[in-house]
């Protein structure tokens, strides 16, 4: 993995993990994990505005407003931090600023709706002049950036901490996208000019019956309606753990011999970023913020092995009181398991020696 | 005294205790290891669990690709001891346990 690489997935994970905790109603923990990260990362301007929207939710609208007022330079066309601007301006009584601010979100993503709402609650004409088209929500590079992230792991499932991009939003700095290249106009009908359920977050060939002169493609394609905004009903969707779940469908069989083990309460696969991509046995719903746990911890061990120049983590166990993790390495993908605390670890690593190799084998 | 108890057992490093903030209280490492390095890597992982995990007390061990770290804490205090990968992993995973 590149060095620019690893920067961004450790710097991803501290504001990924923020989110979480954030949506959880934690807002202390998040608080405390992004000044951290902050510290680390000064220069991450996503991490700021979430560490901004964390003060608004916390109720100290002085911090929110001076920690946006600072990021406001460097990311004025954020959706998300004009949005929390407007609502600490409007928390401050300073009904105009606000206004200023909700129109300016509007002028972004004429589709947001918390704007729109508090245009309407502030009695202002909240509808920007322009034309709008309709049913079309905006999506972001950056979320773009982090699905093909976590399909470049291994082109399998897609994360399911997808909320986050909620905040994840155009923030990060603009990088090259994957364009498709321009398709000539074809015969196909226009119907197909947005496609709900296609999975395709990049970008979207011109429309078929365009004029043939607008040769340049529309960069980011709307795709997935369903991008949340803040404070909107979160629509998780956690991926099926069925066993025939592709790619993964080999791991099956080595993860019903571990799960035989009857101090094994359950498994998951995740990549060393956070992000979910396999759970085995008892169902959980905290499978999200178990990965991004983990993911956090590894990461932060690692740091310090490299620090100390102890070369690469290569499995840990946690005891926790209820339940014990080990957690093993597998290439960029981490390999938990959850057992009771008598479990004998060395059984379980012998186990998971066999699923170790599959994951490195399908997912690298 | 704990700390040498530990560092009897054969491939043991050293071991040491240290403050919930990383500053160390006693430790007994062969030469090559620094001692303040490594109780602030383990002050530092203890915060992380506790703070991720909502964990009381934070008790992990770590498989790296030169060494072995046992961390646990206790009462105000972070036992940490280091020992090649291959010592005797679980007879000195008992010694701390007795010990702390």
């Amino acid at each position: 993995m590149p060095d620019e690489l690893t920067v961004d997935s450790g710097a991803l994970i501290f504001a990924t993990l923020a989110d979480v905790y954030l949506s959880s109603g934690m807002v202390d923990e998040a608080i405390s994990i992004l000044k951290d990260g902050l510290s680390r990362n000064p220069s991450y301007t996503l991490a700021k505005i979430i560490l901004g929207r964390a003060y608004y939710m916390k109720g100290d609208y002085d911090e929110a407003l001076k920690i946006l007022n600072q990021t406001y330079q460097d990311a004025p066309e954020s959706e998300n931090l004009n949005l929390y601007l407007g609502h600490c301006y409007k928390k401050a009584g300073k009904q105009d600023e606000a206004v200023k601010f909700y129109k300016a979100t509007l002028k972004i993503n004429p589709q947001n709706k918390e704007a729109k709402q508090e245009m309407e609650q502030l009695d202002v004409k909240a509808v920007p002049e322009e034309p709008v088209e309709p049913e079309v929500p905006a999506v972001d590079e950056t979320v773009v950036q982090i699905v093909e992230e976590a399909r470049a792991i291994g082109e399998r499932e897609e994360p399911t901490i997808v909320p986050h991009v909620a905040d994840l939003e155009e923030v990060r700095k603009p990088e090259p996208t994957v364009e498709k290249p321009p398709q000539p106009p074809g015969p196909e009908p226009v119907k197909e000019e947005f496609p709900v359920k296609a999975p395709e977050p990049i970008v979207a060939a011109p429309v078929a019956a365009e004029p043939p002169k607008k040769t340049e493609p529309e960069v980011i394609a709307p795709v997935q309606p369903a991008v949340p905004h803040a404070e909107e009903p979160v629509p998780v969707a956690p991926e099926p753990t069925t066993a025939g779940s592709i790619p993964l469908a080999s791991l099956d069989e080595p993860m019903h011999r571990l799960l035989k083990n009857k101090t094994v309460r359950g498994a998951l696969v995740c990549s060393k970023d956070g992000l979910p991509i396999q759970s085995y046995g008892e169902k959980r719903t905290d499978l999200d913020e178990m990965s991004a746990v983990i993911g956090a911890i590894y990461n932060e061990a690692q740091d310090s092995f490299t620090f100390l120049k102890e070369g690469d983590l290569e499995k840990f166990i946690i005891e926790k009181g209820d339940e014990t993790l080990c957690v093993i390495t597998a290439g960029d993908n981490l390999l938990v398991v959850i057992t009771q605390p008598e479990t004998k670890p060395g059984l379980v690593f012998v186990y998971a020696r066999k699923i170790i190799d599959e994951i490195r084998e399908l997912l690298g | 005294m704990k700390v040498e108890e530990l560092t009897r057992i054969p491939k043991v490093l050293g071991a040491g205790i240290a403050t919930e903030d990383g500053f160390i209280i006693d430790s007994q490492f062969t030469v090559g290891y620094d001692a303040e390095k490594s109780a602030a890597m383990a002050a530092r992982v203890v915060s992380r669990i506790k703070k991720s995990l909502k964990v009381d007390r934070a008790s992990t061990i770590l498989y790296t690709q030169k060494n072995v770290f046992f961390i646990k804490e206790r009462e105000d205090a972070i036992f940490f001891v280091i020992c090649q990968k291959d010592a005797n992993i679980g007879l000195v995973k008992i010694r701390i346990d007795r010990l702390t």
